[in-house]
This record gives structure tokens, sequence and C-alpha cells, in this order.
């Protein structure tokens, strides 16, 4: 599957800006985006909703561009499932199979098969409005895979299901994809859900593609500006050539900061670059489940740290000690990694 | 090139028969309504404006607009308070014949204008049910403005209920309960807070009741009197031209009661662009 | 403060009864009150007249014509308006709504305009030996002229709300527009469409104004009920007017009942 100098406009609105990036064979592939970055819009093209203004859509090595929606041999999971309300599970699933003109025997037991592999054999006479949330959605993928598409596409695939059943569906669909190996893209405005469940990330902003690569090497080594401040709780740091040793790049007047870049010491606790520490205030602090979120105070900055569980807690008001490891500077929407001076000047100590 | 100019001219779509129901729907369009639409244009077209201008100031005529236009516009008011009412009632309280009233209530739709006409004009008259009852307070109801009114009122009643009742189910009781922790008394409320949220929906009932007034015929005919200068209406007027094979009079008189019309409705939806841009923060 | 909300409470209810019985069911009882003050003979007599029995069958044929041609315009006009996006769509929408506007009387009119005497059209029908004017054909144009939209409008916002989800993942996999239509769209709009089926025939079998002007009132040609009732009550035929009102009453009366069960069964489904 390959997208090459795809370009689309709603009127005066550029939904897609030069769009190219191929899918490899069997893999899972996230379009990852905020709201309007445009990610539905591709998704919609590549499944023949949409026709784009200018460029190739191309599956299997052959242009698609003029090929009916239908004859593409796409799945196409719906945000909101788009189940057929007025026939039964059975017949969702089947649809794709009766259109095509199967023989009932084949039909019957393809449809048996996709129920028992998405795990819901024993409810196909039942309508789509006496179903949980997460078992609608595995019956839109398992009406999307019936006819044994060579492309699954997914829109927002988890967005309608509320969070304790997403992670677990998460997992299953990474499973089941992987065990089909089926090629399949999804979208979705979740950076969370990309990392967990893609081998490949394309992040999207404003129509056009920010960077493409794994998840570890797109949150490690963004390449745009947009994508070091899209990942993680990042806080923006005003003066970062204030901060003890750091180097101002010229015309680099942005720089950004992660959670996991920053130590967070309490005072009788020791730092291991005290004398590049900062000392800040804790204003506020969040449980978030395996962590402890602090906002603290560093001048005019508002930095995000945090501590782990098994630390002693940092409290509100408390005088806490800082230190940056690493800061991702910008010039418009180029960025480069900046490592503090003094981890360069560890090794010559010892 | 060419298909890349096709497909902007619409977004071409997966679903399948643009070009069936295009078709159909133009082609149905154009024989029942843009034909007959045009010959109305070319027949004025034909009619010189002195004529024109001549037979709608007409002393006759411009008496039919005023009691046209007043009669509709006091059964249009008339049905905006009950029509408030009704709708009130019928989404805030429980009650028994709740059901029967709600179903009832749509009795000017379904019943022949006609069989309303002659109905209210025999209720209406000295000697009839309600016109006995006029009588002894020296009132004459049939065959005079008042009749009109009534037979308007009837014709409109659903227009005002069935366009205010969807508001005040959807409305959030919160709503109520939020003026009410604020401090707010029960007529404050009522003027500040209810009546400027229904207010763009009763101004449409209102619109379409006056509207359907304006136009509408075979209740009025019988009741009216049509006696010219006093109780001849616009319609019937156009009608009494038509039956003395006087077209361009009587299509001089149209189009001055469809430019009213069409101003009527104009209005209406600019007072609901407004109050939608109010809901949606653009001003 | 509770007794006085208890007083308004009864208030406005009472005042809802009192307006609407007045307004609505006196005249009602009135119609039967008066089509059998005599007994059942004189409306025996009425409705097995040769002039009501020909129109009554005026009027059914008139209303299933009717009915029939505005439920295919209504079903394309709706597939139309809200499956896709073209220029003029709006202006489409606007014209499809106009009739509603327009006065009965005027919309005879513009049938008279368009195919009578003075009509550029008129010397070809003069020579195809079509008659409208004065004939069952204009009274079937202006009826179904003055229920254009009465189906469209019911569907357009059943399936605004719907989207067009289900139809794409149906036409995704590959399903022809007339299964799209029956296996998914027909069963969402199948109470929308039968609420604007009964609302286009309560108003095409009474419609009066725009028949009655292009009609011509030839007895037993071109008189609809409504306009038979007319003319038995310009001719002091009070009893019988009634009578035949009778029958309208009733047709209107079943109406509104289906259009409340309908209203309920459609409001069920779509929870």
């Amino acid at each position: 599957m390959k997208l090459v100098n795809i370009n689309k406009s709603y009127g005066s609105f550029q939904a897609s800006k030069d769009i190219s990036f191929e899918v490899p064979q069997g893999s899972l592939t996230a379009l990852l985006g905020p709201s309007g970055s445009g990610k539905t819009t591709i998704l919609r093209m590549i499944a023949g909703l949409e026709q784009p203004d200018s460029g190739d859509i191309i599956i299997g090595g052959k242009r698609v561009n003029d090929v009916p929606a239908s004859q593409r041999g796409i799945g196409f999971v719906f945000q909101n499932y788009a189940l057929f309300r007025y026939m039964t599970v059975f017949d969702n699933v089947a649809f794709g199979l009766k259109v095509q003109k199967k023989d009932k025997k084949y039909i019957r037991s393809r449809v048996m098969e996709t129920l028992d592999l998405v795990g819901l054999s024993g409810l196909e006479k039942r309508y789509p409005s006496q179903l949980s949330g997460g078992q609608r959605q595995r019956i839109a993928f398992a009406r999307a895979i019936a006819p044994s598409p060579e492309l699954l596409l997914l829109d927002e695939p988890f967005a309608a299901i509320d969070a304790k059943v997403r992670s677990e569906l998460r997992t299953w669909l990474k499973e089941t994809i992987t065990k089909l190996g089926i090629t399949s893209i999804f979208v979705t405005h979740d950076q969370d859900e990309a990392i967990e469940v893609a081998d490949k990330l394309i992040v999207t902003n404003n129509g056009r593609i920010e960077q493409i690569g794994t998840p570890l090497e797109v949150y490690q080594n963004p390449k745009t500006a947009f994508t070091a401040k899209f990942f993680g709780s990042t806080s923006e740091v005003l003066h970062y050539e204030d901060f003890d040793t750091f180097d101002r790049i010229d015309d680099y007047d942005h720089a950004y900061v992660r959670p996991e870049f920053i130590k967070v010491t309490r005072e009788d606790e020791k730092q291991k670059y005290a004398h590049s520490a900062v000392e800040g205030t804790v204003e506020q602090t969040f449980f978030r489940g395996d962590n402890i979120e602090l906002h603290i105070r560093v001048g005019e900055n508002l930095l995000i740290g945090s501590r782990s569980l098994f630390e002693p807690q940092a409290l509100r008001g408390e005088t806490v000690k800082l230190f940056i490891s690493k800061l991702f500077v910008t010039r418009g929407n180029e960025v480069i990694p900046l490592e503090n001076l003094s981890m360069r000047e560890d090794p010559l100590v010892i | 090139m060419a298909s890349a100019g096709k497909t902007r001219s619409r977004s071409k779509s997966v679903i399948p028969g643009f070009g069936l129901t295009m078709g159909i729907t133009v082609t149905l369009l154009c024989l029942v309504v843009l034909i007959p639409l045009c010959s109305l244009v070319i027949y004025t077209a034909k009619l010189s404006f002195s004529d024109f201008w001549a037979t709608v100031t007409d002393p006759r005529v411009l008496a039919s607009y005023k009691v046209s236009i007043l009669t509709s516009l006091y059964a249009a008011l008339v049905n905006s308070v009950m029509g408030l009412i009704l709708a009130w009632t019928l989404t805030k309280f429980e009650f028994p014949g709740k059901r029967f009233l709600d179903g009832i209530l749509e009795l000017p739709f379904a019943l022949p204008t006609a069989v309303a006409g002659i109905t209210l004009t025999h209720l209406n008259v000295r000697d009839g049910w309600f016109g006995a009852l006029f009588a002894k307070a020296g009132i004459d109801v049939a065959y005079t403005k008042f009749g009109i009114t009534i037979a308007l009122i009837f014709v409109g009643i659903p227009f005002v209920v069935r366009s205010v009742q969807p508001v005040l189910e959807k409305m959030d009781p919160e709503y109520e309960e939020a003026a009410e922790i604020l401090g707010a008394s029960r007529s404050r409320y009522f003027f500040k807070v209810l009546l400027p949220e229904l207010f763009p929906a009763l101004f449409s009932g209102f619109t379409m009741a006056f509207a359907r007034g304006l136009g509408e015929y075979g209740s009025v005919v019988f009741i009216a009197g049509n006696t010219p200068y006093e109780t001849e209406i616009a319609p019937l007027l156009i009608m009494s031209k038509l039956q003395s094979f006087d077209y361009p009079s009587a299509t001089a008189i149209a189009l001055v009661m469809l430019l009213f019309a069409f101003l009527i409705l104009l209005i209406n939806s600019v007072v609901q662009n407004r109050a939608s841009n109010i809901v949606r923060g653009r001003s | 403060m509770k007794n006085r909300s208890r007083f308004v409470r009864g208030l406005l209810i009472a005042l809802s009864f009192l307006f609407l019985v007045v307004m609505l069911v006196v005249p009602l009882i009135f119609v039967f009150a008066t089509a059998f003050q005599d007994g059942w003979k004189p409306f025996a007599t009425t409705v097995s007249d040769y002039y009501a029995k020909r129109s009554i069958a005026l009027t059914l044929i008139v209303t299933v014509i009717t009915v029939a041609f505005n439920t295919v315009f209504g079903l394309c006009a709706a597939w139309l308006l809200t499956r896709f996006q073209f220029r003029g769509k709006r202006v489409l929408s606007a014209l499809i709504e106009l009739p509603l506007t327009i006065s009965p009387v005027i919309a005879g009119l513009i049938f008279l305009l368009t195919f009578g005497r003075r009509s550029i059209l008129y010397p070809l029908l003069e020579r195809a030996n079509l008659d409208i004017i004065f004939a069952v054909p204009g009274i079937v144009l202006a009826t179904i002229f003055v229920t254009f939209p009465f189906i469209s409008r019911e569907i357009i916002p059943v399936l605004n709300a719907e989207g067009t989800d289900e139809e794409e993942a149906a036409a995704l996999m590959g399903a022809s527009g007339s299964t799209i239509f029956w296996k998914i769209t027909f069963p969402k709009i199948k109470w929308a469409l039968l609420y604007g089926i009964v609302l286009c025939s309560a108003r095409a079998m009474g419609e009066f104004g725009a028949v009655s002007v292009i009609s011509g009132h030839l007895m037993g040609k071109t008189t609809t009920m409504p306009l038979y009732i007319e003319i038995l009550y310009q001719g002091y035929d009070f009893t019988g007017a009634f009578a035949m009102s009778a029958i309208l009453v009733v047709l209107a009366v079943i109406i509104l009942i289906l259009r409340n069960i309908i209203e309920r069964k459609g409001g069920k489904e779509s929870l």
C-alpha cells in the first residue's frame, strides 16, 4: 500500500498536502494526529470514500484511484461502527459475503469462523442494539474482515469505548491483527494508543505528514517541533539559556522538556548533578496511577515532572531540586535535542 | 484532467443513485413547480405596469388585503399565546386526557378545510350553538371579521404548538433549577430566561400560522360572508376575478400576495439565523 | 408557593381543554349532529346519490395518484438531498419547500395560466386533444402541487440524523444501490415515510382552494368531495353537506389515530 503526493481540498481548506508514505505488507500502522489534522481524510481516500484532487493511491502494486471503493479489497471499521441496525449480528457479518454472491454454506461457515475469531460465537441472533460497546466494536471488526480483505482500515477504533474496555480491546486488536497477518492502518488522536498498538507511526498535523517511524524512533528522536511537543506531558521552558549548563543555539528560541528528562529530588535527597540543578516549588501534585505528576514553579516556568510511587512524596509547597538532562529546542518546525553539558563532563570526572 | 474537473463539481460519493435521484427529482420538480411558476412570471411580464398598478391599488383590492392581513395577524397572535400555553401544558404536566389533547391537536391538518368552513359557519350563525351565545351579548360572529379570525385560528392551531413543543421537551430541567437557585422569581424566569429561549420557535410558528392564514380559502370563504370592503379576503377576490375570466387582475392580486408571503418568510429566516448565530457563538 | 403553582397548573390545563374542546371537539360533534339530525335516512339518501358516489370515487383516485407520485418524488429527493453534496443543493431544497408557502388559490391560478386558454402550451394541448384544465389531470396536478414536499420533508430529517455511515459501509462491501436502499435505508425511514403518506393523503383528499380554481365544478366529472360539499351547501342542502362532511370527518379521525400510532411506533424504534 502506497500513497504518492496526495493532495485534497474542501473548498479553500486544504485537508491533505503532498502526502506520501508506504505501508509494508502485514504491518500495523497508526495515522496519529490531533483532530482536524487530516488523518481521517487520508484513510477515507485510501478506502475510496473520498477522491484525492491529485496524486496516486497504490494498493498491491496497482493504481486504484479509479477503482470503485467496493473493488479495492478493503475492510473498513467505522468510528461509530455503522453496524446495520435492522440486521442481526449474523446478517451484519454475512453482508459482504452475500453481496459477493458466495454460496450459503460457505457464508455460514465463514461467519461462524469469524465470530469465533472475535470471541463472540453464540451472539449471531442478537441485534446491534443488544450488544455492549466492546461487542459492537468486535462485530464491526468481524464484518470488515469476513470477506478476507487485503487491507484493513480502522477509523478511531477505540474512540467510542470507555477507558477500561479500551485497553483490553487494544491488546486484543493487536493480537488478532498479528494473527491474521493482514495489513492494517488505523487512525487515532491518542498517542498512548498509537504507541502501544502500532508497529509504525505516521504523525500528521495540518494536513501534512510530520514524521514516519517506529513508535520508539518517533518518541525518542522527534524530527519536527510538532512531534517533539505532541508526545508525553511536554512543558515549555522559557529562556532555556538561563538554566544551568545549556548553551543557547542561535535562532532556536523555544525549548520543550518531557517529564522523564527532569530528575526531581527533595532537599534531603542527593542529586547527582547538584551543581547544575535548579530550585523550584511544587505547586500541584496529581496521582497518575503509576507515578505522581508534579507541577513545579521555577521562576517564570511551570515545569511538569514526576516521581515514582515508591519514592517519598514531594508535597505541595515544598522546595525541590530539578535537574534537566535534555531539552528539545526548536526553530519554526525544526528541532534539535540538546543535552545538559554537565552530563558530558561527567565521564571525565570518572 | 476532465475527470478531475468532474469530481470537483460534486464530491464523488461511494453511495450510488446520484444520477437517478437527481434526474427524477429535477424532472418532477420542473413539471410540478418550476414550469407553472415560470408561466406565472411569463404571464406577469405581459401585464402592463399601469394596469397592474391600477388593479392592486383599487380600493376594493386594498380593502381585501387589509382584511386578509389583519384577520391573519389577530389569529396568529391568539394562536401564539394559546400555542405557548398548550405546548407548556402538554410537555410539563401529566393529567388524564393528555394523550387525547395531544392527538386531536392536529385535527386542522387532517380535516378538509371546506368541512371546517361550513361547520364553523353553522356553529356561529345567530341561531348556531356558539352564535346564539354571542348574539345574547349583541355580537355577530358569522359573516364578520370576527368570524374570519375564528376560522383562521382553527386552521392555525397546530403550527405554534408543534414548533414550540420540541424545544420545551429538549430544554434541560437544570435550566429552570439554575434560575431558581440564582433566586429568579417565576415571572422573571418566564420573561428573562424562558421566553428568549423559546422565541425563535415561537416566532417561526407564528410566521407559519400567519402565512397560512393569508392564503387560506376553504375554511374562510363560508364564514366570511364576502361583503366587498368588509369581509372579502384577498384569495376570494382572486377567485371571483378568475370566475369572471379576468386573469390579469387575478394574477396581479396574486403577485402582491406572493411577495408579501415571501417577505414574511424572509423576516423569519433572518430571525432564525440571528438566533442560531447567538447560540453558536457567532455574532 | 406550592399552592400557587398548583393553581397555575390547574388553570393552564383547564384553559387548554377549554380551547381545544371549543375549537376542535365541538365542531366534530356538530358535523355528526347535523348530518344525523333527522336520522339515518337523509344521510343514506345523500351518500348513495349518483353524484355523491362519483365525487367519492374521484377523491379516492386523486388521493391515490397524488400519494403515489409524491412518494416516488419524496424518496428520490430525500436520498438526493441527504446522501450527496452538490452545487445548487440549497436552491433545490428551497424550491421543493416552496409550494408550502403558496396560497392554494394561487396554486390553482398558476396551473390555470400554464395550461389554460391563454397559455403558450394551449395549442399543443389542443392538438394532442388533452384536457387538463377543468378536467381530472388538472385536479391531480394542483393536488400534487399543494402536497409536494409533504413526504420528502418527513424523511429528510430522519436520514440526516442517521448519517451515511451504514450506507457507506454497505457500498464499500460492494452492495448495489437497490440492496443498500431496501436492506439498509428503508427500514430506518419506513415510519417517517408512512407518516408522510398519511399527512399527504389527508391534505390530498381535503384540498379545496386549488382544486376549486381548476376544476370548473362539472357535476359528476370534476367535483371532488369537498367541492361537492360546497355545491350542496350553496344549494341550501345543509343536511346533505354535513352528511358528506361526516364521511370526511371519519377519515380525518382515522388519519389522526394512524398518525398517533405511527408516531409511537417510530418513536419506540428509534430508541
